[in-house]
């Protein structure tokens, strides 16, 4: 040793060797950087049922309710409680919180998901407020359904049950068109400081003194459109809350008897939206697009129907003003088939549909933007047998779609699930099979597929006209997606 | 009196000489006497019972009748009173001369000093010049004085030689008893010396009588007397008192001064005094002499607490005292030495020099070592300072790191990477260092991590700003690395600019850049103390023994702080010393090096068992681990050319000169065994490194789990290298002298290794720092909530990063540096965890009332704010928005919030923390450089000249 570090060369080489060995040591052990990243990042979201589900109906007077959660919903034990606020107001002022407790009436406690539940609720009921906890929340869904064959009303009007949220955007026809009503409803412990925000075609609506309302923990108010905005023809109403969360639904009773329904709530302002179920068959099918950027914006319409995608003559490029809705007129451009609309533009948008049945007295139903069903969507009220008719409108505007459907009836054994594709940039019409009496459907998206855009339309033909009412599918409320989460103090840090 | 008037007068002497165990020599003592030229007229001896046949001497030179034998506890006052007492009086003018055994007179002192005499009739005590024994040139005495608290002044600076600069008759306060020659009258009227002090002072206090009697006392420097300061210098045993010498010298000392004042002047002399001896006691418990701090204390006491003595004295002395101390008050030393001395002494001793008790005029300086130029202070100070080249390149590093860190300095906040922003004072983190139980975050009762204590130490002394010590550790870490390398190999390689080479190169390492770019508190701090490591670790292995086991401790010392702040320290250090103790068979070495490594297992006890627990903890460092911060897949190249990847490291070619140059340096023959060993460190350093940089280190709160930096290992395995190459660099210069070929390769070898340091600074300034550190890091509490979090509300952060979602929970303030490290318990961990995802998710249920009991009252988002998270949360009826924008979203919980209860905190935390104080402060004053200790035993320089008595 010692002359080998005595001689000249020696140490040298001595330590070149020692080098070279760390050196192939180190790249030996080195990892590959992608394997090393995928490890990292190795944690996915966890989709969990969700626990607890509060919706309301807002005025299921004279309507007919349903509430169902999809059996698969997870295990264990859960309730879903039927309250019915009592002294309900049809078009009153609304009710005080304090009294809505004394009349609120507890209409029936679920505890089996699996079975639609279904009740006529009489005549001057105030919003039903379904609250489920446990395995009867998870996909818990409950829409309202009126359906009048004379009269003022005279037609379908549907309304998915929403549960309250900070923000909610529904695009419809004006009070210079419509009877339109706000339904607002605070089923939460907190306060709820509600602005009512309106933008019209001629750009968004100074708001007065009455736009900023308090909803008491539990109080539920009528509003009239009127009041807040006489003028416009065709509106797009944001209800937002300054602190709490409200529920927000909007009926129109079209003015001239030419039909009522609810506004289904429409996505949130995006720079891509969209709107599916937009009926096949005669009658004016009329598309809204409101900006409330504060720019101009240019807005390109593309429609998918059954045989793909569609040109709209003359029609493919809006221009929709800052703070203002557009009407654009489709009645002729799809050509009577089912489509589903997608909107493209620079600034964030939110778009409407309004669609009129045939007949000497037509119907009108409104669909709007949605959201894709990527953990599964339900429809709680729909039916089929003689001269009424439900049918799915599935849009797969990017790549192939597949779903599965199940139908959950009211009573008796589900009939099994059937699969179904849907081409990419189509748009397919499903017939829902014929049952007896109300049935709930589930559509689940089936791994591999591409988004899925849908809507439920349910139409009859009664006397003078078919009556139809839309309603587009909303993510089903089974699935939270809970993300992977670590406590780092890093996170103090950008 | 009456005899003074007559100048004429004819003077008789009497000799008196008292001889104690004094043999050796004795005889040139009275052949001195007996030849002089003025011969006395008596000599009489006494003899303190002597045991080395000095009687025996005397009586054969004097004859019997002139020797008394007195017993051995005699002392020399005593000794002369007893001669005087049976002497009847001489005539004429009488003189006594009095003469230790060990001070040779010259033949004609007597003579001068009678002609002194003649000269002024008013003198009445006359001295000669003292020089030393052994080195006959050198001046011990022209005359001694005393200030204010006691303190002896000689005048003189330390081994001054004779050249006759004091020539002359001069009025001085007093003179030694050795050679004293003083009039029988005076003698008589002032009572001789004071039996109370038996030894030490009793001369000044004699002088101080007799000038206050009216008469003068003089040096005469043409008589000159050789004396040994036997006694003082201990060459023999003074047993005349039980008490340590020292503290009798002091005790006499405060007496004389306190006795011989006049009333005004004591109480300002008593109260300095008072001041004056607490300040010496702690300098001196510092300088590791306590046992002299304890005599300095008790020397103080026994005066104060015996006042009817001192009273006594004083009413004794009260004649002429007042009247005569204007005469006396020109002689004393003024007020402002003492404050001097004590300024010098603390300057001496922060350089490192020996501790002198005896002031400035017995001071023997050391001879300053090479290198030593950065450390001492004296008159030229500015002129060497400013053109050394240590000072020159720590200038000039600082320059190159103030440029390359302009975009952080100045900033509101420094934080980022694993550098949480630093926010608090001093006084919080002494908090957080000494609580039991930490409420930060979900609460714990983890022990603290020991830097804190360091960080809170270094901001106390800069004014309570945590800011200020983080920056300069992080942000200065280049140029104090630089100069403690520069300093640190003064005693391994010879040549400054060798040094300046290596330290330039060090300093400006990938690994240091890499530091300050990442945030890395930790690395900064212990680059900065590795060379200092090794000149540490070289003293322990190779210097004598007290120095060596001084180093010993200081090692074990700084250790502790470097694993504090970078565990890996440890482990690395602990392999190498023990090989060393394997190799350095010396007696001592292994006492050393467990001491070394000792201390910091002592220092660091609680926290290092968890780390023993979960030892992947030890590649960690002080501050965050994130995966971002390190490369997870480090090239082989990269680890041998010393950069350790990660944010702020140059491109890998920039060291390629510096790893060639101590390539190089294996050719060369000498220091073959040297350059072996630094290799033999530099490849242990890089396989650490591999291994650091291959090894999955998971963290405390088990977020993360990613490679370990191999930034220390690296920092080791270089400066083994860079030693190495210094080591050779004396070639290089032989070279260049050789000329031809050889001049040229050395231009070349100079011109790679130079490529280092030049091309990482240049690097490191066209590149900044981009580093994801940064000089304003944002709050990430709001001040919406910090207002509302006043009871101790908590804060849930969210931040999605890549997908993933982090979480941290704060209790209305952004975390301390300290606090990141404190992992919080897995129970409450969990169930935040699992209660914060379910919230984002907006799956319902009653994860909120899981916040609230953990006392959680606000959600805050930070940037990026999704809108599918903003909406979850928005859909919680437990939550209330309070505000929302795409930078920040801040929720409330609507529902009440409890706050869990603190829980008792552990007796033990608080007495082991006294414990660790009471350990360090015993330390750091073993690792101090202390009083010289090269002289063996004697540990005060002479006070006082005195041979005496002793049983």
């Amino acid at each position: 040793m010692k002359s080998l570090i005595e001689n000249r060369f020696g140490l040298l080489v001595l330590v070149l060797v020692a080098l070279l060995a760390l050196y192939g040591t180190a790249a030996a052990t080195r990892p590959d950087r992608p394997g090393e990243r995928t490890a990292g990042a190795a944690a996915q979201p966890r989709r969990v049922p969700i626990s607890s589900v509060t919706a309301v109906c807002p005025a299921p007077a004279d309507s007919r309710v349903g509430v169902v959660t999809p059996p698969d919903g997870g295990g264990g034990p859960g309730t879903a409680t039927i309250t019915a606020e009592g002294t309900g107001t049809g078009d009153g002022e609304g009710d005080a919180g304090d009294a809505g407790d004394a009349g609120d009436k507890v209409l029936d406690t679920l505890t089996a998901p699996g079975r639609l539940w279904q009740k006529e609720v009489p005549a001057g009921s105030g919003p039903v407020t379904v609250a489920a906890t446990g395995s009867s929340a998870a996909g818990l869904e409950a829409a309202q359904t009126r359906r009048e064959t004379s009269g003022g009303q005279r037609g379908l009007a549907g309304v998915r049950c929403v549960e309250p949220t900070a923000s909610t955007w529904l695009v419809g026809p004006g009070p210079a068109a419509a009877d339109v009503r706000l339904y607002l409803s605070n089923p939460d412990p907190a306060r709820a400081v509600v602005e009512v925000l309106v933008y019209s075609g001629e750009g968004p609506v100074a708001g007065d003194t009455g736009s900023t309302i308090i909803l008491k923990p539990g109080e539920s108010r009528t509003v009239d459109l009127k009041e807040l905005a006489p003028s416009p023809r065709v509106m797009a109403v944001e209800v937002r809350t300054a602190a709490g969360r409200v529920t927000a639904a909007a009926r129109a009773i079209m003015n001239g008897g030419r039909g009522v329904d609810w506004l289904p709530a429409a996505a949130a302002p995006a720079t891509r939206v969209v709107v599916p179920g937009v009926p096949g068959g005669g009658g004016k099918r009329e598309l809204l697009v409101a900006s409330p950027a504060e720019v101009d914006t240019l807005v390109e319409v593309k429609a998918l129907t059954p045989d793909g995608t569609y040109a709209l003559k003359g029609r493919e490029l809006v221009d929709v003003p800052a703070g203002s809705v557009v009407s654009v007129d489709l009645s002729g451009g799809i050509g009577g088939q089912p489509a589903a609309l997608v909107l493209t533009s620079d600034t964030p948008i939110v778009a409407g549909l309004a669609a009129t049945g045939t007949g000497r007295k037509p119907d009108v139903a409104f669909t709007a933007g949605a959201a894709p069903i990527d953990l599964g969507s339900v429809v709680a009220d729909n039916r089929t047998d003689g001269k009424r008719g439900s049918r799915l409108l599935l849009a797969a505007p990017e790549a192939e779609g597949k779903v599965s459907v199940q139908v959950l009836p009211r009573s008796g054994d589900a009939p099994e699930a059937f699969e179904l594709g849907v081409a990419a940039s189509r748009v397919k019409e499903v017939k829902l099979p014929e049952m007896d009496g109300s049935f709930a459907v589930v559509v689940l998206p089936l791994p591999g597929s591409g988004p899925v855009y849908g809507a439920r339309v349910m139409d009859e033909r009664i006397k003078d006209g078919l009556a139809l009412t839309v309603q587009p599918l909303a993510a089903a409320r089974t699935w939270a997606l809970v993300p992977p989460i670590t406590e780092s103090v890093a996170a103090v840090l950008p | 009196m009456s005899i003074t008037d007559s100048r004429r007068t004819h003077h008789t002497v009497t000799a008196i000489v008292v001889s104690h165990d004094g043999a050796r020599w004795l005889g040139e003592t009275l052949d001195g006497l007996l030849r002089q030229t003025r011969p006395v007229d008596r000599v009489v001896a006494a003899d303190n019972g002597s045991r080395d046949g000095g009687a025996d001497l005397l009586t054969r030179t004097l004859g019997s009748d002139a020797v008394l034998a007195l017993p051995r506890s005699t002392g020399f006052g005593e000794a002369v009173a007893e001669v005087l007492k049976r002497l009847e009086p001489g005539g004429g003018n009488e003189w006594i001369w009095l003469l230790h055994d060990d001070c040779a007179p010259d033949a004609r002192a007597l003579e001068h000093l009678l002609r002194a005499a003649d000269a002024d009739p008013k003198a009445g005590v006359l001295g000669p010049k003292l020089r030393d024994w052994m080195d006959r040139r050198l001046l011990l005495e022209v005359g001694v004085t005393v200030d204010r608290t006691g303190r002896r002044d000689t005048g003189l600076e330390a081994r001054e030689f004779d050249q006759g600069q004091y020539d002359g008759v001069r009025d001085v306060l007093s003179v030694s008893t050795a050679g004293m020659l003083i009039r029988r009258d005076v003698w008589d009227e002032v009572g001789g010396l004071d039996p109370f002090l038996r030894i030490f002072r009793d001369d000044l206090d004699l002088c101080w009588r007799v000038r206050n009697a009216g008469h003068r006392v003089q040096n005469v420097t043409r008589a000159v007397a050789w004396h040994a300061e036997a006694a003082s210098r201990r060459r023999r045993r003074i047993t005349v008192s039980g008490a340590h010498p020292r503290r009798l010298e002091r005790r006499n000392a405060l007496f004389v001064v306190l006795a011989n004042l006049p009333t005004g002047p004591l109480l300002r002399a008593l109260l300095r005094n008072l001041a004056g001896s607490v300040v010496r006691a702690v300098i001196l418990l510092l300088a590791k002499q306590p046992a002299n701090a304890l005599d300095e204390v008790v020397a103080f006491g026994s005066v104060l607490a015996h006042p009817w003595r001192l009273l006594r004295a004083r009413r004794a002395r009260a004649a002429g005292r007042k009247q005569r101390y204007n005469a006396v008050k020109r002689l004393l030393t003024p007020p402002g030495a003492g404050y001097r001395r004590l300024v010098d002494r603390v300057q001496t001793y922060l350089s490192g020099g020996p501790v002198e008790s005896a002031g400035r005029h017995h001071a023997v300086v050391r001879a300053p070592e090479d290198g030593e130029e950065l450390l001492t202070d004296d008159a030229g100070a500015t002129r060497r300072i400013v053109g050394d080249p240590g000072v020159l390149l720590f200038a000039a590093l600082l320059a190159v790191t103030l440029v390359a860190e302009r975009g952080l300095l100045g900033g509101a906040r420094l934080g980022g990477g694993a550098l949480v922003p630093v926010t608090g004072g001093a006084a919080d983190l002494w908090r957080l260092y000494t609580e039991g139980y930490h409420p930060a975050g979900l609460g714990s009762d983890a022990w603290a991590p020991p830097y804190v204590a360091v960080l809170a130490a270094l901001s106390s002394v800069l004014l309570g700003k945590t800011w200020l010590a983080v920056s300069v550790l992080l942000l200065g870490c280049v140029p104090l690395a630089g100069l403690s390398a520069y300093a640190a190999t003064r005693g391994i390689v010879s040549g400054r600019w060798t040094r300046v080479w290596l330290a330039s190169s060090y300093a400006l390492l990938p690994v240091a850049t890499g530091a300050v770019a990442a945030g890395r508190l930790g690395t900064a701090v212990v680059f900065v103390l590795l060379p200092v490591y090794a000149a540490l670790a070289t003293t322990l292995l190779s210097g004598e023994g007290r120095r060596a086991r001084r180093a010993a401790w200081a090692l074990g010392l700084l250790l502790a702080v470097g694993t504090a702040f970078a565990p890996v320290v440890y482990p690395l250090t602990l392999l190498l010393g023990a090989l060393a103790a394997l190799a350095f068979p010396r007696r001592g070495v292994g006492v050393s090096v467990a001491i070394a490594f000792g201390v910091p297992a002592v220092l660091l006890l609680p926290w290092l068992v968890q780390l023993v627990a979960d030892p992947g903890r030890f590649l960690l460092e002080a501050g965050l681990h994130r995966p971002e911060l390190v490369d997870p897949a480090l090239p082989a190249e990269s680890l041998l050319l010393l950069s350790p990847g990660g944010p702020g490291t140059p491109p890998l070619w920039v060291t390629a000169g510096l790893i060639a140059a101590c390539l190089a340096a294996l050719l060369m023959r000498r220091n073959r065994m040297v350059i072996a060993i630094g290799w033999g460190v530099a490849l242990f350093g890089v396989l650490v490194a591999v291994l650091a940089g291959r090894i999955t280190v998971t963290s405390p709160g088990g977020d993360t789990a990613a490679p370990a930096w191999p930034g220390v290992p690296l920092a080791f395995a270089a400066l083994g290298m860079l030693v190495v190459a210094a080591l050779t660099a004396g070639r290089v210069t032989e070279f260049r002298a050789a000329g031809g070929l050889r001049r040229l390769a050395a231009l070349l070898v100079v011109a790679v290794a130079f490529s280092t340091p030049l091309l990482a600074a240049g690097m490191w300034i066209v590149r900044g720092t981009p580093g994801p550190i940064s000089g304003n890091a944002r709050d990430a509490v709001p001040a919406l909530v910090a207002a509302n979090s006043g009871g101790g509300e908590r804060t849930l952060l969210l931040r999605s990063r890549g997908g993933a979602l982090t979480f941290t929970v704060l209790r209305g303030r952004m975390p301390l540096i300290g606090e990141s490290d404190i992992p919080s318990p897995d129970g409450p961990r969990e169930l935040v965890g699992v209660a914060a995802a379910g919230l984002v998710s907006g799956r319902g249920g009653d994860d909120a009332r899981v916040l609230a009991a953990h006392g959680v009252r606000f959600v805050v988002v930070a940037s990026p704010v999704g809108p599918e998270v903003s909406r979850a949360l928005d859909s919680q009826p437990a939550l209330a928005r309070m505000s929302l924008s795409r930078e920040l979203g801040v929720w409330r919980l609507t529902q009440p919030v409890g706050m869990p209860p603190v829980p008792p905190g552990d007796p033990w935390h608080a007495r082991w923390l006294w414990v660790q104080a009471l350990l360090v402060c015993v330390v750091a004053v073993l690792a101090a450089p202390g009083s010289r200790d090269e002289d063996g035993p004697v540990q005060d320089r002479p006070e006082t000249e005195r041979e005496l008595a002793a049983r």
